[in-house]
């Protein structure tokens, strides 16, 4: 077997004094699609800042492409070809549109073809061409949501980690934003999604672990998942209850 | 009239040098969340430099101001690494609160260090350029004056377009709205702090400059 591009071992980490992560034990290899699920308030997002580097591990090891990556900084690992597109926008609300999304293209690498990667992201989201100019505060719900998952395609991606991107969209756009996500992960690019919606999840994902009380409880793929009462159940609860953070 | 034009000319050449101080005071804010106390120390430090190179080493205008960015440059990003970057991200602290004690501090280390140094007698800045221009019945203009709006401005006006059109300069805008996804997108905010702390101490000490000339001595105060 290769070296899985991200393995991570008896991580804990939280904030401050309070743990969320208790021990997640995780791998994903080159090019997989794998989606977390799991109740809001167990630690979806915060595995997911953990691995960008937004929270510095308290206990375990974090391997991403073989390297010992634990404590390094997030525009280091950003680097290495790690994009967080986190969850809400986390846009720059009084830079324009189009300065949003060449913050997305801030590595040389990138900035040197600013110009081409942001016509694909127009190209992706042609109402986002429209706004062009306009300060992204002055932007819709959906079209902030865009406008965050175009910022993060302004780059070359190995590891992409989307938190919930569907959360306030209109059905339609959904379906578009779901589009772009499964045009990634079916390029090289390496996918870790956080996802409620599971028309989606199936469609998308070979694997499915769910997260609860900080750690992976079930690993799976998506129809053995939805025919184990337990998870279905909890599954469709959270669902209903579906508002806010993971 | 011969009044408000005098007040008017003394206000845009007063303003000028002041604005240049306020940018760098509100951008070392908006980025850093430092209320910047050293920021005065550096227009005093700009007024000994200009002095220096003046009187001293007999510098042409020009280098003057050179020497007074450079140096106001290195003291700001120094200010910044001992009394600002050991403080970013720790928990349990007013952040705000302890940076104001820290940079005045540090205002607290250049003056006293300046006093012990040049003594606290007063040294007359001279004027970069001589001169000067009757602008209306009586009321004069030295062309230093013109000289130090027109560095102003154009300070200003350079600083804009570096933070509209430039990477480094988009950088510190978006830093100053959000930390935190910034560093997702890869900024470098560890030096990019320091570098934002050393541009704003620059405009600081060119204000020195003309602020020196303006009150006719550099003084420890």
């Amino acid at each position: 077997m290769p070296t899985p591009l991200l393995a991570i071992t008896g991580l804990w980490a939280g904030y401050q004094e309070t743990p969320i992560l208790r021990g997640i034990d995780l791998t994903i290899q080159e090019g997989e699609t794998v989606v977390l699920i799991g109740p809001n308030g167990h630690g979806k997002t915060t595995l997911l800042r953990t691995i960008s580097g937004l929270i510095k591990p308290a206990l375990g090891e974090i391997h991403f492409a073989g390297q010992l990556v634990n404590g390094k900084s997030p525009e280091e690992l950003t680097g290495g070809g790690l994009i967080h597109i986190p969850q809400g926008d986390a846009l720059f609300p009084d830079l324009l549109v189009e300065e949003n999304l060449l913050m997305g293209a801030y590595p040389r690498s990138a900035w040197m073809r600013r110009n081409e990667l942001r016509d694909r992201v127009y190209e992706l989201f042609p109402q986002l061409r429209s706004r062009a100019r306009q300060p992204a505060r002055t932007l819709s719900g959906g079209e902030r949501r865009q406008l965050s998952i175009g910022r993060g395609l302004m780059r070359e991606a190995r590891l992409l980690l989307i938190d919930e991107p569907s959360l306030g969209l209109a059905p339609v756009l959904v379906d578009s934003v779901y589009g772009v996500i499964d045009e990634i992960a079916r390029g090289k690019t390496t996918v870790l999604l956080v996802e409620e919606n599971f028309k989606h999840i199936r469609r998308l994902a070979k694997r499915v672990s769910v997260l609860e009380m900080g750690r992976i409880v079930r690993t799976g793929t998506p129809d053995e998942l939805l025919s184990d009462p337990t998870v279905a159940e909890s599954y469709l609860g959270l669902v209903r209850g579906a508002t806010s953070d993971g | 009239m011969v009044d408000i034009v005098a007040i008017v000319t003394t206000t845009i050449i007063l303003g000028s040098i002041y604005g240049l101080v306020a940018i760098g005071m509100s951008l070392i804010y908006g980025i850093l969340r430092v209320l910047d106390m050293s920021q005065g120390s550096m227009v005093m430090v700009g007024s000994f430099v200009a002095w220096g190179a003046l009187v001293v080493a007999d510098f042409n205008p020009l280098l003057a101001l050179v020497a007074a960015f450079a140096l106001t440059f290195i003291l700001g990003v120094l200010t910044q690494l001992v009394s600002v970057q050991p403080l970013v991200g720790r928990g349990g602290i007013d952040f705000e609160m302890v940076t104001f004690i820290t940079t005045f501090a540090v205002a607290m280390v250049l003056q006293n260090v300046v006093l012990e140094v040049f003594g606290p007698r007063q040294r007359n800045v001279p004027a970069l350029v001589s001169g000067q221009v009757t602008v209306y019945q009586g009321v004069t203009l030295p062309y230093q004056s013109i000289a130090m709006v027109a560095v102003s401005l154009s300070l200003m006006l350079g600083f804009g377009i570096f933070l509209s059109r430039s990477r480094y300069g988009l950088a510190i805008r978006a830093v100053a709205q959000d930390a935190n996804s910034a560093r997702l997108m890869g900024v470098p905010i560890k030096r990019l702090f320091p570098l934002t702390m050393g541009l704003a101490s620059a405009l600081a000490g060119v204000a020195g400059c003309s602020w020196g000339h303006f009150l006719r001595l550099a003084t420890v105060r």
